[in-house]
C-alpha cells in the first residue's frame, strides 16, 4: 500500500498533539520535588525577613521626637511626684512615664517614701528614657499612716515634695539620674503630679509659661465633677469648691504649678506637715503669692486637663493563702 | 500557501513537545542543598522596590556631620498593625481613662484604636476626645442588652464582638495586612514594651498579666518554650486561664475563622476568655511572649469609683464643663 505524505502528516499531528496533551497533564501533577523546593523557599523566606530585619535596624532613624525639636529657650518643667511602695506601683508609674514622655523639655523628680532607693523605681527611672532625678526620704514614724487609716488623716507626700523642693534649691540629695540641680536664672516651672492622678499633654503646654502661679481646674475631686478656680475678666475672683470655701488656696495639689525663680527667690516656702487637713496646698502658696494675682489656665479656668483619679489597692485573697500555705507567687517576678 | 504553512506547523510541533517534556523532567529533580550566595531581599525596601544589597559600610547615625544632607532612609518592611479593641462605658472617670490610654497608644508605631462605645449612639464626648487624639481610630457603638446588665454576667460581650465585626468587615474584600489584635480595656495599665511583642504574634500569644485572681500577677507555665499551663488563683479548670489582657491574636487567624465571638449563651463567668480561644486555637498551639512568661508587662488596675457625694442635683453654673 503506498502511503501518502498527508496520511503521513497526519498520523504524525495526531501522535504530537497526544503527546503534547499528555505532557500538558502531566505540568499540572504535583511532583516528588515539592518538598525540598518548598523547604528551600521556606529558608530563603526566613534569610529575607533576617536581612530585611537587619537592613531596617541599619536604616532606622533616630527616634523621632514626640514633638518638633524644642528650642533651648523653652522653660523646663520640673514634675514632683512621691511615691511609695505598694501593689500598684510600678503599673501607676509606667503609666505616669508614659504621659511624661510627650512632653519636651521635662525633668522628673521621683522621690521615695523609702530608706534607700529600691531596684523596682531605679530600674523603672532607668528603663523611662526621661531626664530625671532619683531622691529617697523616709516619712517619719509620727506622720505615717497605720494600717487601715484613712487618707486624711496626715498629709502624705509632704516629707517627700520637700525633698525635692531643697534638690531644687542647690542642697543636693539625689540618689540616681541628673545630680545637679538647675543653675540659678533657670527658667522653669515645678508642678507636684501624684503618680495616681491623670494628666492630659495639653495640661503641661498651659502651665510651661507660668511666671508666678498658675492653676486650673481638677476633675473629680472634693466630692464634685470639678473643683476650680471661678473667672471674671481675666482674675481669679473664687473658687469652685464645696469643702471648706474659707481655706486661703482651695485647690487641689494637681491644680497649680510655681515659676522656679519663684521658689528659688522663697527659700522659706515649703509643705507644712502639720498642716490642718485640707490647707496643705495653702501652706506653700501663702508664702508664695496672693490669691488675686493667680494666673488663670485652661481657657480661664473652663477645661478640665487633669483628674484626680485614684487606684483601688487589688484584692490579694488568694496570694495570702497561697502564702500561708508557702505557695506564694515567685518574687523574682517583679510587678 | 495553506500546505506550507501547515507544513512548518507539523514539523514545529514535535520540538515544541520536546521542549515541554524536558523542562518537566527537569523540575522533578531533587534541589541541590542551597550554597551559600549573595542574596538581596524582595522584603528590603518594602513593596515593588528595588532590591538592594545589605549596606554594611558607611558612618552611624550618630557620625553623621551636621551639615551633611542625610541620606533618605529607605521605607523599612511594613511592620504588622495592631488593633487594639477597648470598649467603653459612660461613668465620671471615662475621659480621664481614655486621656491614659491614648497617651499610651500615642507612643506605639503603627497602631488603630477601635473604641466601641456601650450606647445606643456615638456620645459627644468620646467623638471630641477621639477627633482631638490624634490616633488612627475608628469609633463604634453597640448597647449592651439590659437583661446582660446584672453583676456576675460577662461584661463588654457586644463591644468585643462590634470590634470584631470591623475588623472582618474591613479587610473582607482586600487582602489583609499583616496585623495583630489585642483587647484593651480602658482602665488596665500597658507597658509600651508589651506592644513589641506582641507584634511579632503568628497565631496567638500569650504572656503574664499583673494584679489579677486574687494574686500578684496569673501567667502561662512554659516548658520548652511551649505552655504546659496556667499560674492561677481563680478556677484553674479553665481551659485557658487567661486574663482579657493577657493575650493578642494574629489578624490572619481572626479572618480565616469568621465565626469567632465572644458567647453569650452558655457562657459562665469568667469563661470568655476561654470560650473565645477555643474556637481559634490549643494550648499547644500558643506562643509564649514577655520572656517566656516570666515578665509582667501589663496590670489589671482598677480606678476607684469617684465620690459625687457634694455634687448638686441642679447645676446653676452657665458654663458646662466636660469632665
Amino acid at each position: 500500500m503506498k502511503l501518502k505524505l498527508k496520511n503521513v502528516f497526519l498520523a504524525y499531528f495526531l501522535v504530537s498533539i497526544a503527546g503534547l496533551l499528555y505532557a500538558l497533564v502531566q505540568l499540572g501533577q504535583p511532583c516528588d520535588c515539592l518538598p525540598p523546593l518548598r523547604a528551600a523557599a521556606e529558608q530563603l523566606r526566613q534569610k529575607d525577613l533576617r536581612i530585611s530585619q537587619l537592613q531596617a535596624e541599619l536604616r532606622r532613624p533616630p527616634p523621632a521626637p514626640a514633638q518638633p525639636p524644642e528650642p533651648e529657650a523653652l522653660p523646663t518643667i520640673y514634675v514632683v511626684t512621691p511615691t511609695y511602695a505598694r501593689l500598684v506601683q510600678k503599673a501607676e508609674l509606667v503609666r505616669l512615664s508614659q504621659t511624661l514622655s510627650l512632653v519636651p523639655r521635662l525633668h522628673w523628680l521621683l522621690v521615695e517614701d523609702a530608706e534607700g532607693p529600691t531596684p523596682l523605681v531605679s530600674g523603672l527611672l532607668a528603663a523611662s528614657g526621661l531626664l530625671f532625678t532619683h531622691l529617697v526620704v523616709l516619712t517619719p514614724k509620727a506622720q505615717r499612716l497605720r494600717e487601715g487609716e484613712p487618707g486624711w488623716v496626715h498629709p502624705r507626700g509632704v516629707e517627700q515634695r520637700n525633698k525635692a523642693l531643697d534638690w531644687l534649691r542647690g542642697r543636693g540629695g539625689a540618689v540616681g539620674g541628673e545630680k545637679d540641680p538647675p543653675p540659678p536664672g533657670t527658667q522653669g516651672v515645678v508642678y507636684f503630679a501624684d503618680d495616681d492622678n491623670t494628666y492630659s499633654r495639653e495640661l503641661f503646654e498651659e502651665m510651661r509659661w507660668t511666671r508666678g502661679v498658675s492653676v486650673w481646674p481638677v476633675g473629680l475631686v472634693g466630692g464634685l465633677r470639678f473643683e476650680g478656680p471661678q473667672v471674671q475678666d481675666g482674675r481669679v475672683v473664687g473658687f469652685h469648691t464645696a469643702w471648706e470655701p474659707s481655706r486661703p488656696f482651695p485647690v487641689d495639689m494637681a491644680g497649680f504649678a510655681v515659676a522656679l525663680p519663684l521658689l528659688l527667690d522663697k527659700p522659706n516656702a515649703q509643705f507644712d506637715s502639720t498642716a490642718p487637713r485640707g490647707h496643705l496646698e495653702s501652706s506653700l502658696l501663702s508664702h508664695l503669692v496672693d490669691p488675686k494675682d493667680l494666673e488663670p489656665r485652661a481657657a480661664n479656668c473652663t477645661r478640665v486637663l487633669v483628674w484626680h483619679t485614684r487606684t483601688e489597692k487589688p484584692k490579694m485573697k488568694q496570694e495570702e493563702q497561697l502564702q500561708r500555705q508557702g505557695r506564694g507567687s515567685d518574687p523574682a517576678i517583679e510587678v | 500557501m495553506k500546505s506550507a504553512l501547515f507544513t512548518r506547523f507539523f514539523i514545529l510541533l514535535p520540538w515544541i513537545l520536546i521542549v515541554i517534556i524536558m523542562l518537566d523532567v527537569d523540575t522533578r529533580r531533587p534541589v541541590p542543598p542551597l550554597t551559600p550566595r549573595p542574596y538581596f531581599s524582595p522584603y528590603a525596601v518594602g513593596r515593588g522596590g528595588a532590591r538592594l544589597p545589605l549596606r554594611r559600610g558607611g558612618p552611624a547615625h550618630g557620625t553623621q556631620k551636621r551639615n551633611q544632607s542625610r541620606p533618605q532612609p529607605q521605607p523599612e518592611p511594613q511592620l504588622p498593625t495592631i488593633y487594639a479593641i477597648t470598649p467603653t462605658y459612660s461613668r465620671p472617670v471615662q475621659k480621664a481613662e481614655l486621656t491614659r490610654l491614648a497617651n499610651t497608644f500615642r507612643q506605639v508605631a503603627q497602631l488603630h484604636w477601635i473604641l466601641v462605645e456601650d450606647a445606643a449612639a456615638r456620645s459627644e464626648l468620646v467623638s471630641r476626645f477621639l477627633a482631638r487624639a490624634g490616633l488612627p481610630s475608628t469609633h463604634l457603638h453597640v448597647p449592651t442588652p439590659r437583661r446582660y446588665k446584672r453583676p456576675g454576667l460577662p461584661r463588654a460581650t457586644e463591644q468585643r464582638n462590634a470590634g470584631l465585626a470591623w475588623l472582618r468587615q474591613r479587610h473582607q474584600h482586600q487582602r489583609a495586612q499583616p496585623g495583630v489584635l489585642f483587647f484593651a480595656d480602658d482602665d488596665n495599665t500597658y507597658s509600651l514594651e508589651l506592644f513589641q511583642e506582641m507584634r511579632t504574634t503568628r497565631k496567638v500569644s500569650v504572656w503574664p498579666v499583673g494584679l489579677v485572681g486574687g494574686r500578684r500577677y496569673e501567667r502561662p507555665l512554659v516548658e520548652n518554650g511551649k505552655v504546659v499551663g496556667w499560674y492561677t488563683g481563680w478556677r484553674a479548670d479553665r481551659p485557658f486561664a487567661i486574663d482579657m489582657a493577657g493575650f493578642a491574636v494574629s489578624l490572619q487567624v481572626i479572618l480565616s475563622n469568621p465565626k469567632a465571638v465572644f458567647k453569650r449563651r452558655g457562657s459562665q463567668p469568667g469563661m470568655q476568655e476561654s470560650d473565645f480561644l477555643k474556637q481559634i486555637t490549643t494550648v499547644e498551639e500558643l506562643e509564649p511572649k514577655a520572656n517566656n512568661c516570666t515578665k509582667v508587662l501589663v496590670w489589671h488596675t482598677r480606678t476607684e469609683k469617684v465620690n459625687l457625694a457634694n455634687e448638686p442635683k441642679y447645676h446653676l453654673d452657665t458654663v458646662k464643663i466636660e469632665v
